[in-house]
């Protein structure tokens, strides 16, 4: 029988693995994009590898997140580590969703104009740090330590919205994606 | 020339591994075999001799499904900087399938708080000895052997990690249970933590069992009687009284019956601080709104383009890319 905590690892393992792929991919396309260091001709496969790798990530996520919740010792949530662990993801989840779902709606047209490459070459880079920054609590509170460590980031403190707010936010966001669903007129 | 950077900066990264050291830290208290207490890499050929001496302490004889005190004395003892050392009970050395639950036993409460066979002790300054004690519910008639390992790192984190074990196993024997002999319950679990100012109220389950008396103590200090009120029905129930500070708690039963009376071994109860708690709904509705505003956000950044735009690059694009 596996236990939780070795399926943590290898699918925590999967996930990161694929990020941190897609974070160089990315910093390749969005050089790439800008025809800098002679990439121009590589900006379709780094846009490919790129995005199949973040996507690959986010498939790979949920079953990191939920032998994790199974490997943590006591019940729920009941550290700050924890809580930060999972905001942090989550973030990182919309964040990288999103840049998927620009690149699924809009297609190659993402690399078109100056603003739109350095905004898709820095949300995905962007994600990948948070996820990178979720494992490394996750080593904090596994082991005590992480490579992180020597930011001294505030894992400790956790930045709780009132409850009303986050409705607020979710209903805002929601509008948002909805009226946002087709192309701009023009 | 591509080569010889590539060649470069693999040897980099490879050299670069050895001014690590694994897991400074610790790893926790867990269930693991010898050697795998967060050091897997870290196998006989790569460790060096601890020169801390290990010991086990058992009874020699343990009764079929009852519960049985061990402890393990670690004398002579180097750590880390910040004071880790691991140590193990195991049912023997040979690194894999040695925990005490292979061989059948089964770990209720160990001296630290928990209930897995190595734990993570955090020594002070000046401390050379140090002891940790295992409760366990005994397995089927047998003999059995008990063997203790510890590993730790030294002061400045400069040497290969350090593994030491007892040189000869300790022998359990356990036979059947005698007819009659008072005794706890099969299904009784002692428990293992409180919060620090509450009292904690037990209810003891027992078997040929006509009277208790409970003593307790603070680990090294003397033990006091509490008083044991029957609830009838072989169930019985006392008060520990509450700590101010974290501290670990000894109590033991003293058993009256028709058949030879009995003492239970001394079972820890670890005190701490009330743990941190949040409200989880909050938690999990942020979580939620922050993956939304995530989406929505870049969603709304990147929404610019009409749709004959984005026709038109995407053509444009495959052009650059055929002529690549």
């Amino acid at each position: 029988m596996v236990s939780s905590g070795t399926l943590h690892v290898v699918s925590t393992e999967m996930t990161v693995g694929a990020f941190a792929m897609a974070g160089a991919a990315f910093l390749l396309a969005g050089l790439a994009s800008h025809g800098l260091a002679g990439m121009r001709r590589h900006l379709t496969l780094a846009d490919h590898v790129a995005h199949f790798a973040l996507a690959f990530g986010l498939l790979a996520m949920p079953m990191a997140i939920v032998t994790g919740i199974q490997a943590s010792p006591g019940e729920g949530v009941d550290h700050p580590l924890l809580i930060n662990k999972m905001l942090l993801a989550s973030t990182a989840f919309g964040l990288a969703f999103g840049v998927l779902l620009t690149r699924w709606r809009q297609g190659t047209a993402v690399w078109q104009d100056a603003w739109g490459r350095r905004w898709q070459a820095l949300g995905g880079m962007a994600s990948v740090g948070l996820i990178l920054t979720t494992a490394s609590i996750g080593g904090t509170f596994s082991r005590g330590e992480s490579l992180l460590d020597m930011l001294h980031l505030p894992y400790e403190h956790v930045p709780l919205m009132p409850f009303w707010l986050s409705g607020l936010i979710i209903a805002v966001a929601s509008a948002n994606l909805v009226l946002l669903r087709r192309p701009a007129q023009g | 020339m591509r080569r010889a950077s590539v060649f470069g900066m693999m040897a980099v990264l490879l050299l670069a591994s050895s001014h690590g050291a694994a897991n400074p830290s610790g790893v926790g208290s867990g269930t693991f075999d010898a050697q795998c207490g967060g050091a897997c890499h870290g196998d006989a050929d790569m460790n060096r001799s601890s020169p801390a001496t290990v010991s086990v302490e058992a009874p020699s004889v343990a009764y079929n499904g009852l519960l049985t005190s061990v402890s393990v004395t670690v004398a002579d003892i180097q750590t880390t900087a910040n004071g880790l050392l691991g140590v193990f009970l195991l049912s023997d050395l040979t690194g894999a399938g040695d925990t005490p639950a292979d061989d059948g036993w089964a770990i209720l409460s160990n001296s630290e708080g928990g209930t897995e066979n190595y734990v993570e002790a955090r020594i002070s300054s000046g401390q050379t000895e140090h002891t940790v004690s295992w409760t366990l519910r005994a397995p089927s008639i047998g003999t059995y052997n008990l063997h203790a390992a510890v590993h730790h790192g030294t002061q400045d984190g400069s040497e290969a990690p350090f593994f030491g074990s007892t040189l000869s196993p300790t022998v359990v024997e356990v036979v059947e249970v005698p007819e009659n002999l008072p005794r706890l319950a099969a299904d009784f679990a002692p428990p293992t933590q409180v919060t620090v100012g509450e009292a904690s109220e037990i209810d003891l389950q027992t078997e040929f069992v006509n009277s208790v008396t409970v003593e307790w103590r603070t680990v090294g200090g003397e033990s006091k009687t509490v008083v044991v009120q029957p609830l009838g029905d072989e169930t019985w129930s006392f008060t520990l009284p509450p700590s101010v500070q974290p501290v670990v708690l000894e109590w033991r039963a003293h058993l009256e019956g028709d058949g030879p009376s009995q003492t239970t071994p001394w079972f820890q109860v670890n005190s701490d601080d009330p743990s941190w708690s949040v409200d989880e709904t909050t938690a999990y509705a942020q979580s939620l709104a922050m993956l939304l505003a995530a989406t929505s956000l870049f969603v709304a950044l990147q929404h610019r383009r009409t749709a004959s735009e984005l026709k038109a690059y995407e053509a444009e694009l495959d052009d650059v890319g055929g002529e690549a």
